[in-house]
């Protein structure tokens, strides 16, 4: 290892937020309320900024680093320990911290240090402007950089024990974030209902790490599992259950069906939160841990591990389509972004399923391609979901503050409690800012906000050459590829294609139920962008998105995908690659493929979504030119449509979908009659078994003392009369013996 | 020369003496006399057996026995005095405060 690279210093991007964490608490609880720490330290958020810069500029000084050697991983220990035996050989490494840095690293670590330091802007504009915040600013910002500690941590670790032990880091950051309002029920719910789902999954990925360090001889770092030989080695059918268990950890952590249903929930915590959750850290650890299992793939014996590819695959493209159209009816706007992170994760999932099956059945070089669209995918998501939280939170914190300046005679009660419990819809005087019913025509009134919505949300659906549009088509592409070769497969390629159409409609539906048409409430017309804290990532997100056409002509794809070696084209010839790649495939069946894609998340999508929500501004309001267009398309079309929203609305379906297609019953039913009937069967087994059992020993020693404390008489003549009886008997019994 | 089996046979007499007053006395300064009367009765049989084999052994612990009485005495006295500071009585079926 020689000396002097930065390489070398990369534990500093973790460590810096860790050691941030208990400076920001204790200098919170002493300098909590003084004008200093509000208004120049921003309760912390300051001192949360300047860690998390430095985190960002070595994360990039690494990258960068890494990215000019072209190829292999770079690997730096930083201590190890040693297991000895009797014999005095050093047999196992038990314990050690390095940093493992490749491809995947790379992107992962650029996705969560960026939006963690754009979270971190975004947060100092919403949770200081709120006095539901004040004095306690100092426990979020503190939270926030511990959880942006274990993302970074997790996904530098150098082996699988170290991944975990970040990844329960950020599961009780999750748990102490979202239950950030804890003083609401439904917050500190929520908050237990995350951390006990994704705990279901955590004890999955500890059997699977067992079961792993059983096979690698002790190992889990990846130095050592991903050498080939050693893959080879050890019983396939077995790395096939272990992986399986691992997966299941990913699915609850990054809120795949079965265990989606704590991220919904999640949505109880501070927006900035959700956006960290949702976009930078929290369910792309889910997506890392699978991502990292490739080189298993790679290296197993051919189609070992194509069942579990399978299941993966298949898992995501359930999660795809049935969150798509659980996102169709919601009207939190906060919830419809969380189905569409679920849809979306699922759709990386099913991408890197796609990869995971070609890699392990010897096609090498499309595995590669649909492995890398999956991260650029996952890239893509997360700087759009990231964008659209803080969008959405830019929303409701205006409309919140345009509420408390409609209402404030006699309404000063709902000071700052814009998370109004969700099942109070319906009350009226109960405003739910985050309620889309209660928005509209927001476009022209927080023109930078829309603007970033809007170009989130596009990338979200694909439109054409934003954003998520390339690694879209790739995963899709990818996952038809192996349905060629493998039938099964054509149910999660159908499931993705559908719910590619599907996301073009629940976005538009969003977009323009919140920011086209007329304002549906009085607050509606009075927001204004008030705090220049929040637009400032939401800008520099909006070209992040916007230029993702740029990494695609760096052929990010596939190098991100390409663990072997780096490819750098020029940029104006890759982008042209891209282009023909994509609209000019010579493969008739791949371009056919695109364009039904393209069709259906471009045009019937949106078109529904326009005609039943879409409407023009107000008189006199105008959005601005990039915007103007599509609120009057979607007018005209609104216009000519004859579609009825009541009856689509009142359907059983609309009703079970209200219900999230009554998973939550279902698991608390499940809950009581498991949970309960076997907690019912341990009270009868406590009072009657074990409680009998230590109660016939005390009743009785108490019934035999309380019989010998009789010859207790405190006659001193009593006590010398027995001394002379005992002397007497130790006297016979000496001379029996003899 | 008296043969050490009468000196044994006036131990035990005296032993059984003091034995049956402790049992039977209320008075506390009297048990302690029998006591005492026990504890001669013991010294008396050591003395006759020492003799009966000729060793000193006996005699010497005899000794020790006299003086660890007086000892004992002191003690005996000093906690009959502070009973009776605290109960005005030395009758021991009057003091039983370790009962039950």
């Amino acid at each position: 290892m020689s000396g002097s690279e930065i390489i070398d210093y990369a534990i500093l991007i973790p460590l810096f937020p860790f050691l941030a964490f208990p400076v920001i608490l204790f200098l919170g609880r002493i300098f909590n309320g003084t004008p200093t720490w509000v208004k120049n330290v921003k309760e912390g958020g300051i001192i949360a900024l300047t860690v998390m810069g430095a985190s960002l500029i070595m994360a990039l000084l690494v990258i960068k680093e890494h990215m000019n050697k072209v190829g292999a991983a770079d690997v730096f220990t930083w201590f190890e320990s040693s297991w000895w035996e009797s014999s005095g050989e050093i047999t196992t490494k038990v314990f050690g911290f390095g940093i493992y840095i490749d491809h995947l690293t790379v992107m992962l670590l650029f996705v969560a240090a960026f939006l963690c330091f754009l979270i971190n802007i975004f947060s100092i504009g919403y949770m200081n402007t709120d006095s539901i915040n004040d004095n306690r600013n100092h426990r979020f910002y503190a939270e926030f950089v511990l959880f942006c500690s274990g993302m970074l941590g997790m996904v530098l670790a150098d082996s699988f024990l170290w991944l975990f032990i970040f990844w329960e880091l950020m599961g009780l950051c999750s748990y102490l974030l979202i239950g950030f309002y804890y003083e609401r029920p439904s917050a500190a719910y929520a908050a237990k209902k995350a951390f006990l789902t994704t705990r279901v999954g955590d004890v999955f990925l500890v059997i699977g790490l067992v079961m792993l360090w059983n096979m690698f001889d002790g190992h889990l770092d990846y130095a050592y599992v991903f050498d080939p030989e050693n893959i080879a080695r050890v019983d396939q059918g077995e790395l096939q259950i272990a992986l399986g268990m691992m997966f299941i950890g990913a699915v609850g952590k990054s809120a795949q069906f079965p265990l989606h249903v704590w991220l919904p929930d999640a949505m109880e915590g501070p927006t900035p939160v959700s956006a960290l959750i949702h976009a930078a850290t929290m369910v792309n650890a889910g997506l890392y841990i699978v991502a990292r299992m490739f080189p298993f793939f790679m290296e197993a014996e051919i189609g070992a591990l194509s069942t579990l590819a399978i299941v993966i695959a298949i898992i995501g493209g359930i999660t795809a389509v049935m969150a798509a159209l659980i996102a169709f009816v919601q009207m939190d706007l906060k919830k419809v972004l969380a189905y569409s992170t679920m849809s979306q994760l699922a759709y990386i999932f099913t991408g890197l399923g796609s990869a995971l099956w070609l890699a392990n059945n010897g096609y090498d070089d499309i595995a590669a391609f649909a492995m890398g669209a999956s991260l650029f995918h996952l890239f893509n998501h997360a700087m759009a979901k990231g964008m659209l939280f803080m969008a959405s939170g830019s929303v409701i914190h205006e409309i919140h503050h345009a509420h408390h300046e409609v209402a404030h005679h006699g309404h000063d009660d709902h000071d700052g409690d814009h998370h109004d419990d969700h099942h109070d819809d319906h009350h009226d005087d109960h405003f739910d800012a985050q309620s889309m019913e209660n928005m509209g025509g927001l476009a022209s009134r927080l023109p930078i906000t829309a603007t970033a919505m809007f170009v989130g949300s596009m990338s979200i659906i694909g439109i054409p050459l934003i954003g998520g549009f390339w690694s879209k088509e790739g995963i899709i592409a990818s996952a038809w590829k192996v349905a060629l070769k493998e039938p099964i497969f054509f149910l999660p390629a159908t499931l993705i294609l559908i719910g590619a159409g599907m996301t073009g409609f629940y976005m538009s539906r969003m977009w323009f139920m919140t920011f086209a048409g007329k304002p549906k409430t009085e607050v509606a017309e009075h927001v204004h962008e008030q705090t220049p804290w929040i637009p400032i990532p939401l800008v520099v997100l909006t070209f992040m998105t916007l230029g993702a056409i740029v990494f695609a002509g760096m052929h990010a794809g596939h190098w991100l995908g390409d663990f072997e070696s780096g490819h750098y084209t020029s940029f104006f010839d890759g982008i042209g690659y891209e282009m023909s790649h994509v609209f000019l495939n010579p493969d008739l069946f791949l371009l056919i493929l695109t364009y039904v894609a393209i069709g259906l998340s471009l045009v019937i999508g949106p078109t529904f979504a326009m005609a039943l929500y879409g409407g023009s501004l107000d008189e006199g309001q105008k959005a601005k030119p990039w915007m103007q267009w599509a609120i009057n398309l979607s007018a005209r079309v609104n216009n000519k449509s004859k579609f009825d929203n009541t009856a689509w609305a009142n359907s059983s379906l609309a009703d079970s979908l209200h219900k999230r297609l009554h998973f939550d019953e279902i698991y608390d039913a499940a809950i009581m009659k498991i949970v309960v009937g076997f907690a019912n069967l341990s009270a009868i087994f406590d009072s009657k078994f074990i409680d009998g059992f230590i109660k016939t020993i005390e009743s009785t020693s108490q019934e035999a003392s309380r019989r010998l404390r009789a010859l207790t008489t405190g006659s001193a003549r009593d006590y010398i009369m027995m001394t002379a009886l005992g002397t007497l008997v130790i006297f016979l019994l000496l001379w029996g013996v003899t | 020369m008296i043969d050490p089996a009468w000196v044994s046979g006036l131990a035990a007499i005296l032993f059984i003496i003091g034995l049956w007053g402790a049992f039977s006395r209320k008075n506390a300064i009297v048990v302690l006399m029998c006591i005492e009367l026990m504890l001669n009765a013991v010294n008396l049989q050591f003395v006759a057996a020492a003799t009966h084999w000729g060793d000193v052994t006996g005699w010497v612990y005899a000794v020790f026995a006299i003086a660890i009485a007086a000892a004992e005495v002191a003690i005996g006295l000093a906690i009959f005095l502070s009973m009776y500071g605290q109960h005005e009585t030395i009758s021991l079926d009057e003091v039983n405060l370790l009962r039950n």
